[in-house]
């Protein structure tokens, strides 16, 4: 195909798009709208994704040891834990080196380093266990277990956040996908609903291009070329709102004291503007050119 | 070169509408198709554009047999005739000079060509001076020589009219078919579908004249003589 011709399509697309204004303007408000709700639960799916993988490292149980256990005792609890089912790695932590990591997290905040200083004679830190499991869903049954057994003074564990958080993710990857489909299906048919109608406006012109012997794909050029427009269109705006919404939310959700209290932090929406960008392109480009193709397919007997 | 050979057509309607056709207009000939109103004319025509298909028989355009052309390969046929309708089918939002440009630009022709070609076809109808005018403030005739010039402009092998000059007066019909007589000269094969009575017997070309489905007479003359 030759570059004018391509050339020839958009222009004839462009101008298509603007003589539909009423028809265009609202498969584009609906587009936004699926679009938005559907970006919404896109957002969240990816923020609990990145607390996901920011408490990973923490994914775990840490069994405190007594503090008067001998070494055999200590050995002894050991091969207990890894005797357990689902348990998979058993890393000792000693008290030194308790205090230690202790240390490393408050150091930064200025006099705290003294703070600790006494510590080394009489270390209030117990040894431990970090006990990794096969499978988080052996979670609650692998620390029952080991509650049961001599020497051990605690337990401790962000498994059951973790454990929620996974399948909060599980459910807002089916919202996302459910929605996705919903936004596919509603904007697939308001696309082709808005194509069928310039097509219907432009019958005349249409007939006269097949009687001088325009080809299919030059008929039908323009038209693809209107619907990717309302796409395209439809996804800017859209990743427009939801930038600002976004932010709204997060400077609301930053400032109140349960996200001040937990330390996961989110990603700001310059982090997850390209991907969205993307998805939301991807989006427009496909639906507009499925849309626009289907109606032609089914009204413009070629 | 248009050849029909035993060609019947019944409509998934009806009764059948054209009765074993046979006729062969030759390359640069000019001829009229005529009969009544019914009678079948626009449904040859239609059957020539591959708008319609055969019920049976075989339409041969150029040496090749159409009646098996794929979908695909129909824009191609078309691009080898120039068409005229009586209703001239002009677009009201286009100027003269857009409305033939645009059946260059729907074959891919570079602009180059296009600003070449367009004022030249617009002279040879005798609308230099038009270009700018849009198709509701041209006259009846005026409209149809644009679409002659768009049919045209192209350069096809030959020129298809169904009823051009129904909607005109008698003097700008017999323009109208001056300028179809002078495209002819230069060419082009002529093919014109018509009632015009007047015009048929004054132009003295060949007549095929259908009735009812049947072609029932083919010859040179006007448009009563003997059968
Ligand atoms: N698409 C169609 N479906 C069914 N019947 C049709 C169709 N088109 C035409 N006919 C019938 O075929 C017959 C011939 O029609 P056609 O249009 O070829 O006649 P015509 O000679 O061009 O008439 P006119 O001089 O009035 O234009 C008519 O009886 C008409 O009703
Ligand atoms: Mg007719």
């Amino acid at each position: 195909m030759r570059f004018n011709s391509i050339g020839y399509m958009i222009s004839e697309g462009f101008k298509s798009f603007f003589k539909q204004k009423k028809m265009t303007s609202a498969s584009i408000i609906i587009m936004c709208a699926t679009m938005f709700m559907f970006g919404i639960f896109y957002l969240i799916g990816e923020n609990v994704n990145f607390a996901m993988s920011q408490l990973e490292g923490e994914q775990g149980i840490r069994v405190m040891i007594k503090d008067g256990a001998t070494d055999s005792e200590i050995e002894k609890l050991k091969v207990d834990i890894q005797a357990i089912d689902g348990v998979s790695t058993v890393t000792f932590v000693s008290k030194s080196e308790a205090l230690a990591t202790v240390k490393s997290w408050i150091s930064g905040s200025s006099d705290s380093e003294d703070l600790l200083d006494g510590y080394e004679e009489d270390n209030p830190f117990p040894a431990s266990y970090f006990v990794t499991l096969t499978d988080l869903n052996k979670n609650s049954e692998v620390q029952e277990k080991i509650k049961a057994l001599d020497n051990v003074s605690d337990l401790s564990t962000n498994n059951d956040v973790i454990t929620k958080l996974a399948t909060l993710a599980r459910t807002i990857q089916i919202i996302t996908l459910v929605l996705l489909l919903i936004l596919v299906a509603i904007s697939i048919f308001i696309i082709a609903y808005t194509i069928k109608l310039t097509v219907y406006a432009r019958r005349r012109e249409i007939s006269i291009m097949k009687y001088v012997g325009a080809t299919n794909g030059f008929i039908r050029g323009p038209f693809i070329v209107e619907g990717i427009i309302i796409g395209i269109v439809s996804a800017l705006i859209t990743l427009i709102i939801i930038g600002f919404a976004y932010n709204a939310v997060l400077t609301k959700m930053m400032s109140s004291a349960v996200m001040q209290s937990i330390s996961i932090s989110l990603y700001t929406f310059k982090a997850l503007f390209a991907r969205v960008l993307i998805v939301y392109l991807i989006l427009g480009i496909g639906i507009g050119t499925l849309g626009s193709t289907i109606s032609m397919n089914k009204y413009l007997k070629v | 070169m248009i050849e029909f050979r035993n060609v019947s057509k019944t409509y998934s309607t009806g009764s059948e509408v054209i009765h074993n056709a046979n006729f062969k207009i030759e390359k640069g000939e000019f001829a009229f198709l005529i009969g009544a109103s019914g009678s079948g004319k626009s449904t040859i025509i239609k059957l020539i554009l591959k708008e319609e298909n055969p019920t049976s028989g075989k339409i041969i355009i150029n040496g090749k047999d159409t009646t098996n052309l794929k979908p695909s390969k129909i824009p191609y046929l078309r691009r080898s005739m120039g068409i005229v309708f009586q209703d001239f089918r002009l677009l009201p939002d286009r100027n003269v000079y857009e409305n033939v440009a645009f059946a260059m630009h729907v074959v891919k022709a570079t602009p180059r060509h296009i600003k070449r070609q367009v004022p030249m076809v617009l002279s040879q109808v005798g609308l230099a001076d038009k270009a700018k005018k849009f198709p509701n403030e041209l006259s009846g005739g005026e409209q149809q020589r644009v679409a002659l010039a768009r049919a045209i402009v192209n350069n096809p092998s030959m020129l298809i009219a169904d009823e051009p000059t129904g909607n005109l007066d008698p003097n700008t019909a017999w323009d109208i078919m001056e300028l179809l007589n002078e495209i002819n000269l230069r060419g082009t094969t002529v093919l014109v579908a018509t009632h015009a009575k007047d015009i048929v017997d004054r132009m003295n070309k060949r007549v095929i004249q259908i009735d009812g489905g049947n072609i029932i007479r083919d010859k040179k003359g006007g448009y009563d003589s003997e059968i």
